[in-house]
């Protein structure tokens, strides 16, 4: 009881202290605007623009909006920037080539350490609290930008953020037709990797194949299938459908008719102990160890797997798997790691120049070259550095099937609820039902 | 009751006779707050009581009054923004924060209760002091007052800065708890962007209804039945595991007592999450206590035993609902039973030797003593503890949520439609619900609960434990 209330306690007391901050970001713009009013009082609304291009001597118009925004900001532009705990050097070097860019600027920018992942939980705590600029999953985009904790890329500034990434980013960070973050990096999805020495090419491309070929060798296959992002490879591959409503509910039709033959499926290849659930840290010890041949995983854990295989190390889409006798391709959920602007920010002009200049083709190169990451950007994707990765390749491999992950809060805890029981067999005869209680709580109504 | 209902009778018949009897500076204290005591020349008392009335009236017109105005619907103007892509600046309307609308007005509200408290007494005051001044007795000059203060009325003095704490830090959370659970604060309605409103009854109702899709109430019933039979085992097996402890090392045949107890206090001195954690790795599905138990064959023992599934190649220590929750206790009486011996041995220690000897003298054994002398004396000394030890143990929110975040899966799928787990206490369930669903809503209703348990339980057993002559009853 007591969390929660001085979670909140806390928190509002941050409110007022943005609300502060807000306040006096607005009097520093009417300073400015008072500034030039007492040079030049005939024509105040114009006089930012004039008084500052005469003394640059840089002729700004009022057709160029950054020259505008370098002409209108006199004060040292405060912001905040959230990267990841492993993004903090190469980040910092960026914000100081940012700085470099607008030499006419004092900049105070601050950065602080946000894992990606877990953006969206300290966003939504205290919006107005929340950093200026930050880096987040795209998985989070629905619940911020229903939390209003996203500014809308109305427009762009210095490259055109919809077509210099590839279409699956874009998408990726558009709810209703509005392009709400930058995407920076195309490598958050999963894909398969293996153990060559084990698989062959031809092996790989059906799961029951894999099974039987690992189980001859002794080993073992790790798909975290009680986990709702993983389990949708399966009934999504299969065709059967979840999406996300407006309100934030979701619509899902994995108890439709044949349904129980995808259930049955990931049951019986579970049911083998051959392909086994596994959380994400546990797989990490698995392939260490050796026990484990091949999984299915991120980029987060390829590092792990070239280690641990060495030479044989090698990552391709996701397999197949056999429904009632049927082939189906799984699907995957594709991930993009996106920045986002927060509408909160007092300088939210340059804040959003500043998510460009950290998503634009050299950052996103640099960010492969630095941390291996892969680039959401066409230009630098292309580049033949990053098409010798293997996991990025097998991630492009796998995007055909993939889909941008669009699905409401219900989903998780009964979807990772259906995986366990289904992989560990304690689901029973009546998959069905089983599916049905799934479903309703998925579809549970948002009020 | 009656008591008390002539105690609030009492206080406003003051009020009304010191109106009633008072002279023109008592009731022009009515209007101007100062006025009775600058009418009794207690001009620095008059002042301040002036200058109280003056911030207050201020905080009322500049504070309480735009928030409480708007305390029926908590704000109607949502948050708008325009952007304007030539200037890069965005215009904000002047939005309504419903959250910061609901504190600000709970805390106004409670400005104004007080100061209708200050109100009153003031009134009485001066028509105290009419009364000094009709009898002719001393009126006390301002220094005589502050002197007071830390002579006869030093108790005040002492109380009114943890009462200011105790009211800041716990009144008024727990008025805005109470508040957020009439309220429809959930994620589709979080400030700034969005605007929550009252919706009456209607969380409470969902929690105790139960339908296929809103399964609160199943999950509410399987969790508070979990959170009781916890609270009774964890408290009553670290409570006896302490004792036992103590006792031992108390023991005369004990060799290097100090060691033993340094030992048992290493174990409190390193961090429970990080003990916690790392057990919870021991235990793991693959952890390096399943690799023992599978290489010394007693997984398979346990499965034909049939107390592992025979489908499983490791003991689901943390992972299945049963075996999770005795591991817990288990795990519980590990990190709790040295802090009760800490307890314990101070008790032992204190225990009347006389009363040892001469049971020792009667031919009483060590066990008899144990149990006639011993336990009696401790539980009546840690009685009080031990109630606040099963109130902690409800809320114990560290040793559930660190053992089972992250590792633990529901299999009851009833649960799992509510985010609710078999394992979880009221208070993890509650945190998981604000911090992974921010449904505020739900939470503050079960945190209303869980304070009426503790509440209840505490206030009962403690006048069960200190009614009457106990301890004349133990001697």
């Amino acid at each position: 009881m007591e969390t929660p209330e001085t979670r909140r306690g806390g928190a509002s007391s941050a409110d007022n202290s943005a609300a502060a901050t807000d306040n006096t970001a607005a009097a520093d713009d009417t300073a400015a605007a008072d500034d030039t009013a007492a040079d030049d009082t005939a024509a105040a609304d114009n006089s930012a623009a004039t008084d500052n291009a005469a003394a640059d001597n840089s002729a700004a118009s009022s057709d160029d909006p950054v020259a505008n925004l370098i002409a209108a900001t006199t004060d040292t532009v405060k912001l905040t920037v959230w990267a990841s705990e492993e993004d903090q050097t190469l980040t910092t070097q960026l914000l100081e080539d940012f700085k470099a860019a607008y030499p006419d600027v004092t900049f105070d920018i601050t950065l602080g350490s946000e894992s990606e992942s877990t953006a969206k939980d300290t966003i939504l705590a205290d919006v107005e609290a929340a950093a200026d600029v930050f880096a987040f999953a795209d998985d989070q985009i629905n619940e911020l930008v229903q939390a209003g904790a996203l500014q809308p890329v109305a427009a762009t500034y210095t490259y055109d953020v919809a077509s210099a990434n590839v279409a699956g980013s874009v998408e990726a960070a558009t709810v209703n037709d509005t392009l709400y973050a930058y995407p920076m990096t195309a490598d958050n999805g999963y894909f398969m990797f293996y153990d060559a020495s084990v698989f062959s090419d031809e092996d790989v491309k059906s799961l029951d194949k894999m099974v039987e070929v690992a189980e001859a060798a002794g080993k073992k296959i790790a798909m975290d299938v009680s986990n709702g992002w993983y389990i949708y490879a399966f009934f999504q591959g299969a065709g059967y459908e979840l999406t996300l409503n407006d309100d934030g509910s979701n619509n899902c039709t994995w108890n439709a008719d044949g349904a129980t033959d995808v259930a049955q499926a990931i049951m019986d290849l579970y049911g083998t102990n051959v392909l086994v659930d596994m959380s994400d840290e546990e797989m990490a010890t698995a392939i260490a160890e050796g026990t484990i041949a091949a999984a299915v995983n991120g980029t987060w854990r390829a590092e792990t797997a070239s280690d641990a295989w060495g030479e044989n190390y090698s990552a391709t889409k996701l397999p197949t798997f056999n429904v009632a006798g049927k082939e189906c391709q799984m699907s995957s959920y594709s991930g993009y790691k996106l920045i986002g602007v927060n509408p909160y920010s007092a300088n939210i002009g340059w804040s959003m120049l500043l998510a460009e200049f950290l998503t634009n083709e050299a950052a996103q190169t640099a960010r492969f070259e630095a941390r291996g990451l892969g680039p959401a950007n066409v230009a630098a994707a292309s580049s033949d550095a990053v098409q010798a990765d293997p996991a990025i390749a097998a991630l492009a491999a796998q995007a055909a099937y993939a889909t941008p992950q669009r699905v409401g809060g219900n989903f998780w805890a009964p979807a990772e609820t259906l995986g366990q029981i289904l992989a560990d067999g304690s689901a029973g005869s009546d998959l069905q039902s089983v599916l049905d209680t799934a479903v309703e709580g998925i579809m549970a109504p948002i009020e | 009751m009656k008591n008390k209902k002539k105690f609030s009778g009492n206080y406003f018949k003051e009020f009304g006779t010191a109106i009633a009897k008072g002279d023109i500076g008592v009731k022009l204290s009515l209007l101007v707050m100062g006025a009775g005591y600058i009418a009794r020349k207690q001009i620095i008392n008059g002042l301040i009581m002036i200058a109280l009335e003056a911030v207050f009236i201020v905080t009322c017109v500049f504070y309480a009054a735009p928030n409480l105005a708007k305390f029926g619907t908590l704000g109607t103007v949502q948050f708008e923004q325009v952007f304007d892509p030539l200037t890069l600046t965005s215009k904000v309307n002047d939005y309504d924060n419903s959250f910061l609308i609901l504190l600000n007005s709970i805390i106004s509200l409670c400005i104004i209760a007080a100061f209708i408290f200050v109100y009153i007494a003031n009134i009485k005051a001066v028509y105290r002091l009419q009364q000094q001044k009709e009898a002719g007795k001393h009126i006390n000059t301002f220094r005589e007052d502050i002197r007071a203060l830390f002579n006869e009325k030093f108790h005040i003095t002492l109380l009114s800065l943890p009462c200011l704490g105790i009211i800041l830090m716990n009144i008024i959370p727990i008025l805005v708890l109470v508040a957020v659970a009439f309220t429809n604060y959930d994620q589709q309605h979080m400030p700034p962007s969005a605007l929550f409103t009252w919706v009456g009854w209607k969380n409470f109702k969902q929690l105790f209804t139960n339908s296929t899709t809103l399964t609160f109430g199943y999950s509410f019933g399987k969790i508070l039945i979990w959170t009781l039979e916890w609270a009774v085992l964890s408290t009553l097996t670290t409570f006896i595991g302490g004792i036992l402890m103590a006792q031992f090392i108390n023991s005369k045949k004990t060799k290097l007592p100090k060691l033993w107890r340094t030992l048992f206090m290493v174990a409190i001195a390193v961090p429970q999450f990080v003990t916690l954690l790392l057990v919870r790795n021991f235990f793991a599905d693959s952890g390096i206590v399943n690799t023992i138990c599978s290489n010394i064959g007693l997984t398979d023992f346990l499965k034909s035993m049939g107390l592992v599934s025979s489908n499983l190649t490791y003991i689901p220590f943390l992972t299945n609902p049963t075996w999770a929750k005795v591991m817990i206790v288990l795990i519980n009486i590990w990190v709790g039973v040295p802090y009760q011996m800490l307890i314990a041995t101070g008790v032992l220690m204190n225990i009347p030797v006389d009363q040892l000897e001469s049971a020792r003298i009667d031919g009483a054994n060590s066990f008899q003593i144990f149990w006639k002398i011993t336990m009696p004396y401790v539980l009546f000394i840690t009685g009080p503890s031990l109630i606040t030890d099963f109130v902690r143990n409800i809320n114990n929110f560290n040793v559930i949520y660190l053992l089972t975040q992250d590792v633990y899966v529901t299999s009851d799928q009833l649960l799992a439609n509510s985010n609710a787990k078999e394992v979880d206490l009221l208070v993890t369930w509650l945190f998981r619900l604000t911090n992974e669903y921010y449904n505020y809503k739900i939470a503050s209703v079960i945190g209303i609960i869980v304070f009426i348990i503790c509440a209840g339980f505490t206030l009962v057993t403690f006048t069960q434990t200190i009614k009457g002559s106990r301890e004349e009853d133990f001697r």
